[in-house]
């Protein structure tokens, strides 16, 4: 394989897995509350920003990943508890306006917080070099995305679909009503759900920032959205789906950039959508959703 | 057992539940029998906590305790033994058989007293154990039945609700199901059956209420209500 085409496979490699690890927690909302949640990039803007806040307090990097995972789960809990819970059992579209006003609450607040200036966002310098593998290399940041970023799913995976839990949040997003009748509290497995979806969605700040280098108080958006496209293309409310849809979202979006001509490289996100577009004229439920379960 | 009071109950503006009272002892087999729309389903989601009453009690009594259902959290009274087989199966779909048994088991802490309640639903349903690994969706419509059944018997139940049981299955199958009920019965759980086939219903029930409009019209034995002419007439088919 050339150099060129590895770098660009491991590049849409590591955009996508930010991608995945934000869609999946989109998508275990969606599926367990049937809430677009349109705040939910903005979890992407938390843990980058309090990745930077624990770097600048001399934190050491395996417990900043530890500590951002808590504060993404400990926001998400926190903004189901007070804004998304008391509004439960009203319809679609209020559920859909209050995210957006908690996502501009939000951004509003960092904002004032933290001024609109971007910030340098470093990881240390050994992450920035390049490893090489036979004849072709690629950055260690992007290496070490993907690799982490399968770790978390794959713990992830673990929690969803081995422990009691996870059965119970699988069992309330199906049939809300059943699972009650079995004595599961539901409240609290939805809020199980909002903590496990926003933990990956703050870590992905953390990447996303080791990636891009920077970081601004609106930095949310542009995740958020994607997610949103991610789980539409793999299926609203499948978490592996999602997953999918994040990685090939990614991957199909750098290799438009890489393997077109220069003069494309504008219509990138112009291409996510026409992408979108397509797959939903084709398979109106989603990529990896099999009809018989699809969802509302 | 159960001592229901005078519950007034409103889905959206519908007053649906208009002053029902009545009582289930322990280890009865009750049968509650009705026109479609009476409010024979309200009556069980009222039991079950998940619809919430405009006013009335609904008081369980079990080891000793009391408890006012309409207080507590459907949780709570999954807990207390109290166990809803909803109307329409409402199994998991998307879960495993095995999965969806396990289910009926969230509230059960001794592992070792579930494996052997698992075994005893396993023997009852040999079908279960065969496609344990099965998506609980792609059984038939009587294989759902015995999910759901087991998944209550999983709960451990001191009384079971049953909502139309017999729904749509084939005769072969309400036969299997109507022979575990009445072994449940034997095993001395209270058992609240609500049941479109009322002739089977009267058959097995110790005592029987029926439902009009929102209110219970009639009560009595199972042999008493069989034998009554309005119930004759309008719900076992005999011309008058
Ligand atoms: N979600 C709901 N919202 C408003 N009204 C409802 C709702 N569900 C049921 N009802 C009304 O409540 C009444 C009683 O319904 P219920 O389901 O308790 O009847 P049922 O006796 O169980 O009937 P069936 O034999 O058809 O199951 C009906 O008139 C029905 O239209
Ligand atoms: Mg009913």
């Amino acid at each position: 394989m050339s150099q060129y085409l590895f770098q660009q496979i491991i590049n849409g490699l590591a955009l996508g897995s930010l991608y995945a690890l934000v869609a999946i927690g989109f998508s275990m909302i969606y599926g367990i509350v049937r809430l677009i949640n349109f705040a939910h990039g903005d979890l992407v803007m938390i843990g980058a920003f309090s990745t930077l806040a624990l770097v600048t307090a001399g934190v050491p990097w395996p417990l900043i990943l530890v500590f951002v995972l808590a504060i993404g789960a400990i926001a998400g809990m926190t903004i189901e508890t007070i804004v998304f819970r008391p509004i439960r059992g009203a319809s679609q579209v209020t559920g859909f306006i209050a995210t957006l006003a908690v996502s501009i609450a939000i951004q509003n607040s960092a904002l004032m917080i933290l001024s609109g200036q971007p910030r340098n966002f470093l990881f240390p310098a050994f992450m920035r070099q390049r490893v090489g593998f036979g004849g072709v290399n690629a950055s260690l940041t992007d290496i070490a995305i993907i690799v982490l970023t399968l770790l978390l799913i794959g713990g992830l995976f673990l929690v969803v679909y081995r422990t009691r839990l996870g059965r119970a949040m699988r069992a309330t997003a199906e049939n809300l009503t059943a699972a009650r009748l079995m004595g599961v509290a539901v409240n609290r497995t939805i809020l199980a759900a909002f903590a496990i979806g926003s933990a990956l969605a703050a870590v992905s700040g953390l990447f996303w920032g080791g990636k891009f280098g920077q970081i601004d108080p609106l930095l949310g958006f542009v995740p958020g959205l994607k997610a949103f496209v991610a789980c539409v293309i793999g299926g609203v409310g499948s978490i592996g789906g999602a997953m999918l849809g994040g990685y090939i979202l990614g991957l199909s979006e750098v290799l438009f950039v890489g393997l077109l001509p220069q003069e494309f490289s504008g219509y990138r996100d112009t291409f996510v959508f026409l992408l979108l577009i397509v797959i939903l004229l084709i398979r109106p439920s989603g990529l990896f959703v099999r009809h018989t379960e699809e969802r509302a | 057992m159960l001592e229901v009071r005078d519950l007034n109950v409103y889905r959206g503006a519908t007053h649906v539940l208009k002053g029902v009272s009545f009582d289930v002892r322990q280890g009865q087999l009750a049968a509650l029998i009705g026109a479609n729309g009476a409010g024979k389903s309200t009556t069980l989601l009222t039991l079950s906590g998940l619809l919430r009453p405009r006013s009335g009690s609904a008081t369980l009594r079990t080891d000793g305790a009391e408890l006012d259902l309409t207080r507590l959290s459907s949780e709570k009274i999954v807990r207390a033994g109290l166990i809803h087989c909803p109307e329409g199966r409402q199994i998991f779909q998307s879960l495993s058989v095995a999965e969806n048994l396990d289910m009926g088991a969230y509230t059960q802490r001794d592992r070792a007293e579930v494996c052997r309640t698992m075994e005893e639903v396993h023997t009852l349903f040999p079908i279960l154990a065969e496609r344990a690994n099965v998506a609980a969706g792609s059984l038939s419509g009587g294989e759902q039945m015995m999910v759901a059944i087991g998944r209550a018997l999983l709960a451990k139940p001191k009384m079971l609700l049953l909502d139309e049981p017999s729904l749509g299955l084939a005769p072969l199958v309400v036969e299997t199901i109507f022979d575990v009920i009445q072994r449940l019965k034997s095993t001395g759980v209270t058992i609240l059956l609500i049941e479109q086939n009322a002739a089977m219903a009267l058959e097995i029930a110790d005592a029987a209420h029926v439902m009009e409009n929102g209110s219970i019209v009639l009560s009595g034995t199972g042999e008493e209500l069989a034998s009554n002419d309005r119930v004759r007439q309008s719900y076992l088919g005999v011309a008058a």
